[in-house]
């Protein structure tokens, strides 16, 4: 594994079972229940409304970024810009050919341009990091080329406004994300697929030795990933009615920070997509508590740093 | 065979870590001026200038990030801490300029030197750690910032920062190219380049012959803190402003200045000078497009595609998939022939 971005300095080594860490888990989740039980207004229906939809477009994005992290590739830059670019692609071809060719043409998208990234780094192993740094600048110029950094407007009398509905009062894209992560975890359990990825992500030596399609599971990870940023970006651009490269900004650092705060290691090989979930709903439920507590928006991106850096701490292989 | 000679050839470009970034500077000088023609627009002391500018913001970066992935680590701290410094020197530097500068380095140095310790005793990954450390970075400079563009009364130190020296170089720019020529001496004739390199390139080879890894480690990582914010501090002096996101985004074009400087995430590789000559080409990229007139997209979509080729090329398996590509062509061949 020397050619891996040097995750760990020395050896390697599975999450702990220390007691400390469980201890730790354990307290942090009481803290955070009492606290939510003394947060008047957490359960009022606004506040749980506003959740529920906001978490489902990073989650979708998240669980894609599970499968590149569970691949052994760390992470990729550009999943927030393959977002927007969805987005925008989307209501542009929505305008022409109607909603089917819209929601069609943003997630291939999304799916083509991560699978060539995917392609570069399975077949000649190429640096995960550099690859998409390059995916992002391409897609960033590509994009702000072609539509001239303007917003796009999707037409209303293509009916896309259906989309938008709830069922049961709960909203549509909520539902979408738990589609995605049910099926997300079925894949990874239960298919060759998913084992195959979490061998070529646990060891690329071995899973060359027991005859995995390496470039073949690299590639797909890479295309599913894709177009579930470009199905967020969709979900996006039917929620604000509009697309930009403005949308995706953020979407990249914010599902790695789920997937790390869900406990995934992130030299891959293990993970699961119901993990990135909880880590999703942790940050979530941490930053709601504090605009509850009269904290402005810009605490929260402090205070998520400060959650995935003392997660990413009790990762430590020392003290096993 | 010619075929080996242009695989020599081919080595040779890939394990140059000179060569490479110059290659492709004196490409993009004869492609600039070619399409310009006769015009003398990218010719011309403005474009030197703004060269030299961009040059100026982002070589300190990239020789920070460039040395932590010399020895086969990452930084993405820097992305927040440019814009966490620009905010840290703006506020405390309106009365002394000095100070303010003084405390947003101090500032980086302690993120940097904080990441590095987490990193070295706790054995954790550097892209975990320093994610970590965007976010917090990010988030203090929008606390402190009150999520708002800062404005730097101070104009005076904004005029100093703008003025041309022997009608070239700006104080910026001079700061910059100190900072390569020390470190690039320093790297050569002390122990330090060669520790690193030895970090980079076989970390327990590294363990075993007494080289003080824990140690370098952090001062890379407090060295890369430092320079960011450097970098931020006084670029936010000169546009008279702050903004707690960063003035500009820094993470990519150093990344892609060191990896065009021929270092590899696989560690090992790249030198100061090196790394210096990739922020070259890239700083002669963005202002070359600007000087002919092109939309500032082009330049985005030419770094994406330079960087794309680097990583194909760097690819560990190329060779490999070429091999392969050449025994089924051969195969085919002899298959026909047989007929």
């Amino acid at each position: 594994m020397n050619r891996r971005l040097s995750v760990l300095p020395l050896g390697s080594f599975q999450m702990p079972a220390l007691n400390t860490v469980v201890l730790l888990r354990v307290l942090a989740v009481a803290g955070m229940a009492v606290l939510i039980a003394l947060s008047p207004g957490f359960f009022s229906a606004p506040t749980m409304l506003s959740l529920v939809t906001t978490i489902s477009f990073v989650g979708v994005v998240a669980v894609g970024m599970t499968l590149i992290t569970v691949s052994g590739n760390i992470m990729s830059f550009s999943l927030g810009a393959t977002t927007a670019a969805s987005a925008l692609t989307f209501v542009a071809v929505l305008n022409v050919a109607g909603l089917a060719a819209g929601i069609i043409a943003g997630l291939l998208v999304g799916a083509l341009t991560c699978g060539v990234q995917g392609f570069f780094i399975g077949w000649l192993r190429a640096n995960p990091i550099i690859v998409s740094i390059a995916g992002l600048t391409v897609i960033t110029g590509a994009a702000s080329g072609l539509t001239n950094n303007a917003m796009l407007y999707a037409d209303e009398a293509t009916g896309y406004e259906a989309l938008r509905g709830k069922v049961f009062g709960i909203p549509a894209e909520f539902l979408v994300m738990i589609a995605v992560i049910v099926m997300a975890e079925l894949m990874l359990r239960f298919t060759l697929f998913g084992r195959n990825l979490l061998m070529t992500g646990a060891s690329y030596r071995v899973a060359e030795a027991a005859g995995v399609a390496r470039t073949t599971t690299v590639f797909v990870a890479y295309a599913l990933a894709g177009a579930l940023a470009g199905l967020a970006g969709i979900m996006l651009a039917v929620r604000y009615g509009s697309a930009s490269m403005e949308y995706g900004i953020g979407y990249d650092y914010n599902a790695i920070a789920a997937v790390l705060v869900g406990g995934t290691a992130i030299q891959g090989g293990q993970g699961s997509a119901i993990r990135t979930f909880i880590g999703l709903v942790i940050i979530t439920l941490v930053q709601t508590l504090l605009l509850l507590h009269g904290f402005g928006t810009e605490w929260q991106q402090l205070i998520t740093g400060i959650v995935v850096l003392g997660v990413v701490m009790l990762q430590t292989p020392l003290g096993r | 065979m010619p075929g080996s000679q242009l695989g020599s050839l081919f080595r040779l470009l890939r394990h140059s870590p000179i060569l490479r970034p110059f290659i492709i500077l004196i490409g993009c000088v004869v492609l600039f001026a070619a399409v310009d023609g006769s015009q003398f627009r990218f010719l011309s002391l403005g474009t030197l200038r703004s060269t030299l500018q961009s040059f100026a913001t982002l070589a300190p970066i990239a020789l920070g990030l460039g040395l932590a992935m010399l020895a086969r680590e990452f930084d993405l701290s820097i992305a927040g801490l440019f814009g966490l410094a620009g905010c840290v020197a703006v506020l405390t530097g309106v009365d002394y300029p000095l100070l303010g500068l003084l405390a947003a380095v101090a500032v980086g140095l302690a993120v940097g030197v904080i990441q590095g310790v987490i990193i070295v005793r706790l054995r954790l990954g550097s892209v975990a750690v320093t994610l970590g450390g965007l976010l917090i970075c990010t988030g203090i400079a929008l606390v402190i910032s009150n999520n708002q563009v800062i404005g730097y009364a101070n104009t005076d130190m904004a005029l100093m920062l703008g003025d041309y020296l022997f009608g070239l170089f700006t104080w910026r720019s001079i700061v910059a190219i100190a900072i390569i020529a020390v470190v690039s001496v320093l790297f050569a004739l002390t122990r330090i380049g060669r520790d690193i390199v030895a970090i980079g390139s076989n970390r327990e080879a590294a363990v075993t012959t007494g080289v003080p890894v824990s140690a370098i480690l952090i001062g890379v990582f407090g060295f890369s803190g430092a320079l960011t914010a450097l970098s931020g501090g006084l670029v936010s002096f000169s546009l008279a402003s702050a903004s707690p996101t960063g003035l500009s985004d820094v993470l990519v074009p150093a990344a892609a200045a060191a990896i065009l400087g021929g270092v590899s995430l696989s560690g090992g590789t790249g030198r100061p000078l090196s790394i210096a000559l990739g922020v070259l080409v890239l700083s002669v990229l963005r202002a070359g497009v600007n000087a002919i007139g092109a939309p500032p997209f082009v330049n985005d979509l030419a770094i994406g595609t330079i960087l794309l080729a680097v990583a194909i090329a760097d690819g560990p398996e190329l060779m490999r998939r070429f091999t392969e590509i050449a025994s089924a062509l051969q195969y085919l061949a002899n298959r026909r022939s047989l007929k």
